[in-house]
């Protein structure tokens, strides 16, 4: 029987690269995300590109009743899974006090329920003839406070504590958990505006998305429990650890306050973030 | 022997800036009727206008349609069908491939596809496929694919051919513009060497355009302006065109890749057989056509 990879937030530009990369390697896919137009488009294009089985189910990932609705569908279809790679998840940039609760709570919805009922729901469903891999698309944030990303930032940090202590549940039950933990992606005009905005630190923290998927699939099938796409993210987290957290939210605050004032810049960004791909 | 473009139909894709504006505008000049493609609307309508001013038929009609994506090829070549069929002379005498872009970061398609790829590759070859039919029916018929030097600088990466996996958007660009040589090699090669319809490469030189100053960072921006400083206008570009889609000389040369009027040699990897029909199943494959 045909085991599936789901992805979520599969039209998104991390997700699409996700979704590329798995039917080029041969995978059959089951694709999510807000809308179902883009994820009709991409399932027939993947598809007939790769010869692949994909199958696709639109689902706002913030409400329980759509997320319910999806979990029941994809029993009813009595499909088995091997692998799922987490990537909704959205922040809305800016001051906390500057957020809507309404904002806050949905950054909450989609980065840890969504993520977590997710898993929860394939794991219920998974293949068990094979090894089950999840991918839990984190961020570089996940390792530091971010101010006028504080939201977003924590939940990055619960996702990547929450695939850790997962892993060690369930290692011995054949299944390995990967928290992928990029700088900022060029997945937007907005991104890619932002990221030549912070000029050659920007240029040089950068990682393409293909190369992105393809280096967190091979993580994952290795069952690195941990994933930071280039040498110089890599060396950044290091340092960044031997330094006080309470002194790097004051760093990252001073740094962002200067990026605000400034007139005429684009739009704000620290070298640490990473853009949502589900708006 | 030049042969008139008078009363013909000539599809430009891209023909809102550039290359195509300058195909566009020295097309209706000579006395041809031109379908010109471009993505945003408001630039479209603007072009239509600047190049209308200068037809003598008033035959200027710009269709929108974002090339990356095959759904909206399969789209604009609908609309060029109606077009067509509901012309004075229900004809399509040549097709421009010549909308193209670079793009720095490795960004993909709605479809999936890598964007350079999409653009400067798949959707010629789906125009072409979509349009053939209208070409073959005039009675004589020209396809210009607008490749460049670039493509002497590379051979087709196969085990990662849209370089998702190692992207450089200058490695990308370059295997985009040595398909569109082994896509029109192959092409003529289906058509068989008597046909009325015939392919050519053509290679524009340096030509001051914008392409390198859109969505690219500073630096290349920077690099490109530098440049273009040396290169040609579009307009010199555009006469390289025209010989291409007027000459009737050439209707059966054996040569594929000409640059401003005269054939020159393409690379090696440009003359492969094999490669080129390899391509083309490839290609209709992620078109979902017939290979």
């Amino acid at each position: 029987m045909t085991s599936y990879v789901m992805i979520s937030g599969a039209t998104g530009g991390l997700g699409k690269a996700f979704a590329v990369e798995c039917a080029a390697r041969g995978y059959a896919l089951y694709l999510t995300d807000l809308r179902p137009a883009p994820l009709a488009l991409l399932a027939a294009a993947l598809g007939r590109t790769y010869g692949v089985p994909v199958r696709w189910q639109a689902c706002d990932l913030t409400e329980s009743a759509q997320r319910a609705a999806l979990f029941e569908t994809i029993a009813a279809e009595r499909v088995s899974f091997w692998g799922l790679v987490n990537v909704a998840g959205l922040d809305h940039e800016g001051l906390f006090l500057e957020q809507t609760r309404a904002r806050i709570r949905t950054i909450l919805r989609l980065n840890i329920e969504g993520s977590l009922e997710l898993t929860h729901a394939l794991l219920g469903l998974r293949d068990r003839a094979t090894t089950f891999r999840i991918v839990n698309v984190a961020s570089l944030a996940a390792f530091f406070p971010m101010p006028y990303k504080a939201t977003y930032a924590a939940s990055k940090r619960f996702l990547l504590d929450f695939s850790l202590a997962l892993a060690a549940e369930l290692a011995a039950d054949d299944v390995t958990v990967t928290a992928l933990c990029p700088a900022g992606l060029p997945t937007t005009p907005d991104c890619v505006d932002a990221i030549a905005a912070q000029g050659w630190l920007g240029q040089i923290t950068t990682q393409n998305i293909g190369a992105v998927a393809a280096g967190t699939l091979e993580a994952a099938l290795r069952g690195r429990p941990v994933y930071i796409p280039g040498a110089l993210n890599r060396l950044l987290q290091t340092v960044g650890g031997l330094i006080p957290r309470s002194l790097i939210a004051r760093l990252v605050n001073a740094r962002w306050r200067a990026a605000r004032q400034r007139p005429a810049a684009p739009a704000p960004q620290p070298t640490l973030a990473f853009r949502p791909q589900q708006a | 022997m030049t042969s008139t473009l008078i009363g013909k139909t000539i599809v430009v894709t891209g023909a809102t800036s550039g290359i195509g504006l300058a195909t566009a505008e020295a097309l209706v000049r000579a006395g041809a009727g031109v379908i010109g493609v471009g993505r945003s609307a408001a630039r479209c309508r603007e072009a239509e206008l600047r190049v209308r001013k200068l037809s003598q038929t008033g035959h200027v009609t710009y269709c929108t349609a974002d090339l990356t994506q095959q759904v909206e090829v399969r789209r604009l070549a609908e609309a060029i069908r109606r077009l067509v069929a509901g012309a004075e002379q229900p004809r399509l005498d040549g097709l421009v491939n010549n909308a193209g872009t670079f793009t720095y970061w490795l960004a993909l398609t709605p479809e999936g596809f890598e964007t350079q790829w999409a653009l400067n590759h798949l959707a010629p070859f789906l125009l072409t496929q979509e349009l053939l039919p209208l070409l073959q029916a005039a009675p004589q018929a020209r396809i210009v694919t607008v490749s460049s030097a670039s493509h002497y600088h590379t051979d087709l990466k196969w085990d990662d051919i849209q370089l998702r996996r190692n992207y450089n958007g200058l490695a990308a660009y370059n295997q985009t513009k040595l398909a569109n040589v082994l896509f029109t090699a192959e092409l003529n090669r289906r058509l068989g060497p008597h046909a009325s319809v015939r392919a050519f490469a053509a290679d524009p030189g340096l030509v001051q355009t914008d392409i390198g100053l859109k969505g690219t960072p500073a630096l290349v921006q920077r690099f490109w302006t530098l440049r273009r400083a040396g290169g040609i206008p579009a307009a010199e570009a555009a006469r390289g065109i025209l010989f291409l889609l007027a000459e009737a000389a050439i209707q059966e040369s054996q040569q594929v890749y000409w640059k401003h009027g005269r054939p020159q040699p393409p690379s090696r990897q440009a003359t492969d057989v094999a490669a080129a029909q390899r391509l083309w199943a490839l290609s209709a494959q992620m078109c979902g056509c017939q290979a």
